[in-house]
């Protein structure tokens, strides 16, 4: 690797927020003399990575699921929509999204693991302006952090779809607004604006063709052709699953019993008066006829 | 050797199977997913658990629900809602059973004959298809529905759109009228009181206006499973099927194999003839396959199933018509917010609907609160004042059309539960080749390569595309003639759930898969009996009873054409499945 391509991967990496979230959550890079060198990266392994990086992902989609149903937290502030009532993190709507996206989307691994290989290997220069200490960062320390990085996303076992869809939002955010590479939270995603983020899905959901020139890079024929669809597909469920799942019961759904342990905050929300046998909603029949002829 | 393998047992391969069963032969029914056996076991009333469609009881993916749901390429967004288990999507259908417009068929000579797709009709007259409406609309029973609230306020509106009330089974003209649907009228205290207790078979019988039709009905509590309000196909034809020695003179019951994904249909020369020899499949619990031999085989394995299956079986597709042609009524979402209660989360899903021949049709669609955020999430339009996504059109609805999402969802939706009227629009839309279902190039899972569903929404016949926003227009101003404070229009992405046509039986073989008996053309003994084997969208109605009609009469070409009897329909009377025969054989079965 030239040192120009070291640098634009460091942005690369950046940007999808893996550079940010090392360094944010403190525990992996660290400055050598007090404060004063370039963060360093100590000898850790995959282990210590992916924590880290399981909590760039749910910084991340806790940045998505505020975006579709704002409350009193400090993302629906950060994006300009602060609201007085529960909203999707009151119902656990970050938990509904990791459970779904890590356990339950049959989204085939060899698909998967071209699409995360053009994430794993792509550079990006555009331009973005990192913060002071990401650039200080040694060669040599970006290129072990991206092994790792490298090795996690090379496990079948411990590939998270979550962790995948978060370096997407990530990379799309920072195309919107270069200054989301540093801020608040640890994800770009996260810190963008109410607008930026629209902005930031009508790229996904527009097929934008600088992302998915990053995504099908390493995709072999006959797949080449099948991103632009994906990511107009995936660019509507990410809207609409956190609007089912805020809405729904399942942060309160008990799988043993199938009973609720509480009121769902969507049913507080929208005044749902709850499930029944059966309602007095009977109000008989128009014009009073109860069969028709043929 | 079987006498009859029937591949699904959905809305349309339960019919074939339990006329047939009715006949004495020997039938194999084969299905995907579970039979979810004991509804108030298995079953809930909450959304998640029900509806999700990765982990829901209600869902495409094999029984266990701790392993993945099944994957399909939709290259596009949009959302493509199939079901496995016994009774297909029927568990979660509304049970509306409409007639097609008799403008959708061969020798259809009124004077709006050129309105419809009159290049894709049904290769036989609408009167050819009426006795087989009939015996269906006595066997399930259907039944003109009772109104709650929200039908109140969408009759409400309708009566300021200039139209008559229609009041046969056949339309004719630009109407409305309550919905005929497959759903037992409510008797008793059902509908009367919201106290469970005092809701219990038979104190109780029919629709108790619960809310949950989508959940899947397993109302009244204690009835038997052949007398649950709703008619889906699993409280209907099925029980039907397994106790047809019961009540049919020489009838033999069905023998239904649950998770049971069928990978092969097999073929054999006879006479010259590629003819239809039997079918394997594979067991998803332990990953076992199992082969039958049978004198006929019947595909009934849904719309975008049964073509995957025909791919992967290798049958001939000599005019490239197979997965092609695919109808979805190209949908749209019309919601009215109002001051006052509609009753949105109670009731029967839809009892009410419009009809517009030559167009389409409008229907009301009640909904509890995920699939309500749900439904205001879906667009092609993009966000409502971020982007539109190319499009986000502004007409008599309230701003732009497209997604509410944020504050603006919020709102939408804050103490509105019952403050809501949705209003579907049902477009009349025209076979395209290119809307279709294709083998996909993603990796194959452990029931062979995908199917791949390609929808050009953008890219429909002008027709298609003015038949929507003719309907959008009635559907805005039948919710302001309702009292609705404010109307958003969604511009809903394909919601893929009315499917047709896949598999289409024609007029012409250069673009048709079936012949008008629906028998394949290039493979004998070979038919299909769900709704790709539907010529076109109907014209708009909702094809279920249309699909049970074409399946009776495909029962008795079968039973004509390979095992020498005679048709049945005309001459003799159907027996309802709610008959007492059938609860008390499904009780001595414990089933």
């Amino acid at each position: 690797m030239t040192a120009s391509d070291a640098l634009s991967r460091r942005v690369f990496l950046a940007r999808v927020g893996v550079l940010g979230a090392a360094f944010g959550t403190g525990g992996l890079l660290r400055s050598d003399v007090a404060g004063a060198g370039p963060l360093q990266l100590p000898p850790v392994g995959v282990g210590t990575l992916q924590p880290v990086l399981a909590e760039l992902a749910r910084d991340t989609l806790n940045g998505l699921t505020t975006f579709v149903v704002p409350g009193p937290d400090a993302y629906s502030r950060s994006q300009g929509t602060p609201r007085t009532e529960p909203g999707a993190l009151d119902a656990k709507a970050t938990d509904f999204m990791i459970q779904a996206l890590d356990n339950f989307v049959p989204l085939p691994q060899e698909l998967l693991r071209p699409v995360v290989t053009g994430l794993a290997t792509a550079s990006a220069d555009l331009g973005v302006l990192l913060p002071l200490e990401l650039q200080q960062l040694l060669p040599d320390t970006v290129s072990r952090l991206d092994r790792l990085l490298g090795l996690v996303l090379a496990d079948d076992e411990t590939l998270p779809l979550s962790l995948v869809i978060a370096l997407l939002l990530n990379l799309v955010a920072t195309q919107v607004n270069p200054l989301a590479i540093n801020g608040p939270f640890l994800s770009p995603f996260a810190r963008l604006s109410y607008a930026d983020k629209a902005k930031a899905f009508s790229l996904v959901e527009g097929a934008d063709p600088d992302i998915v020139g990053v995504l099908d890079a390493s995709l072999p024929e006959p797949l080449h052709e099948s991103v632009s669809g994906l990511l107009r597909f995936v660019g509507g469920a990410l809207l609409e699953f956190p609007a089912f799942g805020s809405y729904s019961e399942w942060a309160v759904f008990d799988r043993t019993t199938r009973t609720l342990t509480s009121t769902p905050v969507g049913w507080g929300l929208t005044g749902y008066g709850g499930t029944s046998d059966g309602w007095d909603e009977l109000k008989g029949y128009y014009q009073d006829r109860t069969e028709v002829s043929d | 050797m079987r006498d009859v393998i029937v591949v699904g047992a959905g809305g349309g391969g339960p019919v074939v199977a339990k006329e047939l069963a009715a006949r004495g032969l020997d039938v194999l029914l084969l299905e995907a997913g579970p039979r979810h056996g004991s509804p108030r076991d298995e079953w809930t009333h909450f959304e998640n658990d029900a509806n999700n469609p990765l982990t829901g009881y209600l869902r495409f993916g094999p029984g266990d629900r701790d392993k993945p749901a099944w994957f399909r390429e939709t290259p596009q967004n949009s959302f493509l809602w199939q079901l496995s288990g016994v009774g297909g999507t029927t568990q979660h259908y509304y049970g509306n059973s409409p007639r097609a417009y008799p403008g959708v068929f061969a020798d259809y000579a009124g004077p709006d004959a050129g309105a419809y797709d009159t290049a894709h009709r049904f290769p036989f007259g609408y009167g050819e298809l009426v006795p087989y409406y009939q015996w269906v609309e006595a066997t399930l029973p259907v039944q003109t529905a009772a109104m709650g609230t929200k039908e109140e306020r969408f009759f409400d509106g309708a009566e300021t759109l200039g139209i008559p009330v229609q009041t046969t089974k056949t339309t004719t003209g630009a109407s409305f009228r309550p919905q005929e649907n497959a759903i037992l009228q409510p008797g008793g205290t059902a509908g009367r009181t919201r106290n469970t207790d005092e809701l219990h078979y038979p104190a109780a019988t029919g629709c108790t206006f619960c809310g949950h039709c989508f959940q899947g009905c397993m109302e009244p509590v204690s009835a038997p499973r052949n007398q649950f309000a709703k008619r889906s196909t699993d409280n209907s034809y099925v029980p039907m099927a397994l106790t047809a020695d019961v009540w049919a003179l020489g009838g033999k019951p069905v023998t239904l194999v649950t998770d049971a994904f069928a990978s092969k249909v097999h073929t054999a020369r006879r006479d010259g003839s590629l003819v239809a020899s039997g079918v394997s499949w594979r067991d998803n619990s332990d990953g076992s396959t199992h082969l039958e031999d049978a004198r006929v085989v019947v595909l009934a394995a849904g719309c975008t199933e049964s073509p995957r299956l025909w791919f992967r079986s290798g049958l001939p597709n000599p005019n490239d018509w197979v997965g092609r042609g695919y109808t979805d009524h190209f949908f749209d979402w019309v919601v009215g917010s109002f001051d006052e209660y509609t009753g949105n989360s109670k009731g029967v899903g839809s009892s009410a609907r419009c009809d517009f021949p030559g167009y389409g049709g409008l229907e009301n669609v009640g909904l509890p609160p995920a699939l309500q955020a749900f439904s205001l999430a879906l667009s092609d339009s993009g966000i409502r004042g971020g982007y539109g996504n190319g499009r986000g059109a502004t007409g008599p609805w309230d701003g732009p059309a497209g997604r509410l999402i944020g504050p603006e969802l919020k709102d939408a939706l804050a103490g509105n539960a019952d403050n809501l009227l949705n209003v579907l629009v049902i477009t009349d839309d025209d076979v395209e080749a290119q809307n279709r279902v294709t083998p996909s190039v993603f990796p194959a899972d452990a029931n062979g390569p995908v199917a791949k569903v390609t929808f050009r929404q953008r890219e429909r016949t002008p027709r298609t595309l003015a038949n929507r926003e003719y309907l959008v227009g009635k559907a805005v101003a039948l919710l302001r003639g309702a009292g609705a404070r404010s109307v958003y229009r969604i511009d809903w992405a394909p919601l893929i759930l009315h499917v047709q046509s896949t598999m289409r039986m024609g007029q012409s073989e250069a673009d048709s898969v079936l012949d008008a008996n629906a028998e394949a053309r290039g493979v004998r003994g070979l038919f299909i009996a769900d709704n790709s084997a539907l010529a076109n969208g109907l014209g708009g109605p909702n094809p279920t009873l249309t699909t049970q009609a074409l399946a009776t009469r495909t029962a008795e070409k079968i039973f004509q054409s390979y095992f020498g009897g005679d048709p049945w329909v005309g001459d003799e009377s159907p027996v309802v499945s709610t008959d007492a025969r059938v609860s008390t054989r499904l009780a001595q079965l414990g089933l």
